[in-house]
Order: structure tokens, then sequence, then C-alpha cells
């Protein structure tokens, strides 16, 4: 996990700097929020876009893919939702 | 909100498509490389900037505790039975396609170690169920925190440390980050050793 440091340190920052502006007044983030989200997304849908190796596969087995894709996470929100009430987190 | 989103992906999968394909206005790779790691930097930042101004959201994280691991644990079990049971209704080899949804989102890695295992047909599958699972977690996150508030999270599986990071947390709310973050990070752990170990049993 080479990524994992990279991830990491932004997020450490972020946590460092929200703690020392606890006591400030309202800080307001959910328009720069969704700016940047609206970037992210859009550089995920460019790279999906540019890899002609992945939308090639998904005209070859996209429905047999949809249905395992939607089989898995059907039993990862289904055990999830079913240990919840059995362990408080 | 999800409308915006939905848009800038469609947005981003045609430019990409076209500047790959057609005419090349940028260098593709400063697209996916650069704008996508600068904006996962950003959003991370603030991500973490928000859940440290919250300060109810560090309470609620103490007391959960090391039970958070239960999450990447049963999303791991929960993926893996989806693959077998799609494995069956679909009459392919059952350990294969556990190998595929073994990857739990991560269609980067899984592609490329169900290539070099199974070959190019079964690293289609391993890319496409793994790509769908990312899209289709983003897509469904707003209906998704209605069923249960750590759904997204289920449903985001390895992908909650970074892509889809910033899209649950602005539906579940910042106290929900901790436990995103390293569910998807326990996953991306696992997910390398979980598909290759099924994939050579086939």
């Amino acid at each position: 996990m080479v990524n994992f440091a990279v991830l990491v340190l932004p997020l450490i920052a972020g946590l460092f700097f929200g703690y020392l502006l606890r006591e400030r007044k309202k800080v307001n983030l959910a328009k720069v929020t969704l700016g940047i989200i609206l970037i992210l997304i859009f550089s995920l849908g460019f790279t999906i876009g540019s890899n002609n190796e992945l939308l090639g596969s998904m005209s070859s087995v996209g429905l047999s893919a949809l249905l395992m894709a939607l089989l898995a996470i059907g039993f990862s929100v289904l055990f999830v939702a079913l240990i919840r009430r059995r362990v408080r987190i | 909100m999800i409308k915006f989103i939905l848009a800038a992906l469609t947005i981003g999968v045609v430019a990409g498509y076209v500047n790959n394909n057609l005419t090349s206005f940028v260098a593709s790779n400063w697209v996916t490389d650069y704008l996508f790691s600068a904006s996962l930097f950003v959003s991370l930042f603030v991500m973490g900037l928000s859940f440290g101004i919250d300060k109810e959201a560090v309470a609620k994280l103490r007391s959960k505790g090391l039970k958070i691991l239960v999450v990447p644990v049963v999303v791991a079990l929960g993926s893996i039975l989806g693959g077998l049971i799609g494995g069956l209704i679909l009459r392919l080899d059952i350990y294969a396609s556990m190998a595929v949804t073994a990857g739990y989102g991560w269609y980067t890695l899984t592609g490329p170690l169900i290539k070099s295992i199974l070959g190019t047909q079964w690293a289609a599958m391993g890319f496409a169920v793994n790509f769908l699972r990312e899209l289709l977690t983003i897509f469904t996150v707003s209906l998704m925190v209605k069923v249960d508030k750590y759904a997204p999270i289920a449903s985001g599986g390895a992908t909650t440390m970074d892509t889809t990071l910033p899209v649950i947390v602005r539906y579940c709310g910042s106290d929900v980050l901790v436990t995103a973050f390293s569910s998807g990070f326990a996953l991306s752990m696992i997910a390398p050793f979980t598909v290759v170990a099924l994939a050579s049993l086939k």
C-alpha cells in the first residue's frame, strides 16, 4: 500500500487545522466540499472514459458483471445492517 | 447534489473518451493523474477539516473503538458470498466469481491481478464488476443512507478510503468519516490477498 501515507497525510493535516479552527465561529465548508467533489468525480469519469480496455470489458461482460456487482453490494449491505443490530457501531 | 455528481461523471467519461479517441486537447495523464490526485488530496483535507471542527464526531468515534473493524470483515464476507451466488446463477466457475467480487470495488487492482492469473476474459469481468460497484455506490448513496446509515460504506467496499469517501461523508455526516476510511483501508489491504487466493483455486 504505497497510497496509504499519501492519503492519510492530507486527512491528518485537515484534522489538525480543523481542531485549531474549532473555537472560531461557524465555518461553512458545504460549497467548497461540493466544488471539490465535482472536480474529483469529473476526473474519475475522465479516467474511465480514456480507458478503452475498461470500456471494452463493459460491452462484453456488462450484464453478468452488473448482476455480480449488485449481489456483492446487496450482501455487504445486508450483513452490515444485520451486525449493527447485534453490535453497536 | 446527486444530479451534479452524475453530470460531472457523465461529462468526465465523454470528455475522457473524446480526448483519448477523437481529438486530444489535453494530455490525458494531466487529468487522470494530476487533476485526480490534486482534487483527491484537497477533498481528503476538507473531510479532515470538517471532522476536526465537529466536536461531537470525535466523541462518537471514541465510544466505538475497535468495533469499527467489524464493518470491513462483514463487507468482505458479504462481497465474497455475492460472488459465490452470482457464479452459481450464471453457471460460471465459483472460485473465479468469488475472486472477482473479492476486489471490493478496487477495479484498477482486481483487473490486472485477475488478468495475470485467469487471463483476459476474467480480467474484463474483474474490471467491470468492481468498476460498477464504485459507480453504483455513487449513484445510490442517497437511497442507501435511508436503508442504514452505514449502507453506503458497505456498498463502497475498498473505495471508501478515497474516491467514494467525500460523497459518503456528505450524505452520512462527518462522524462516519473514520469508519468509512478505516473500512476502505482494511479492505484495500486484504483485497490483493483475497483476489489472488480465490483466483488460484480455479
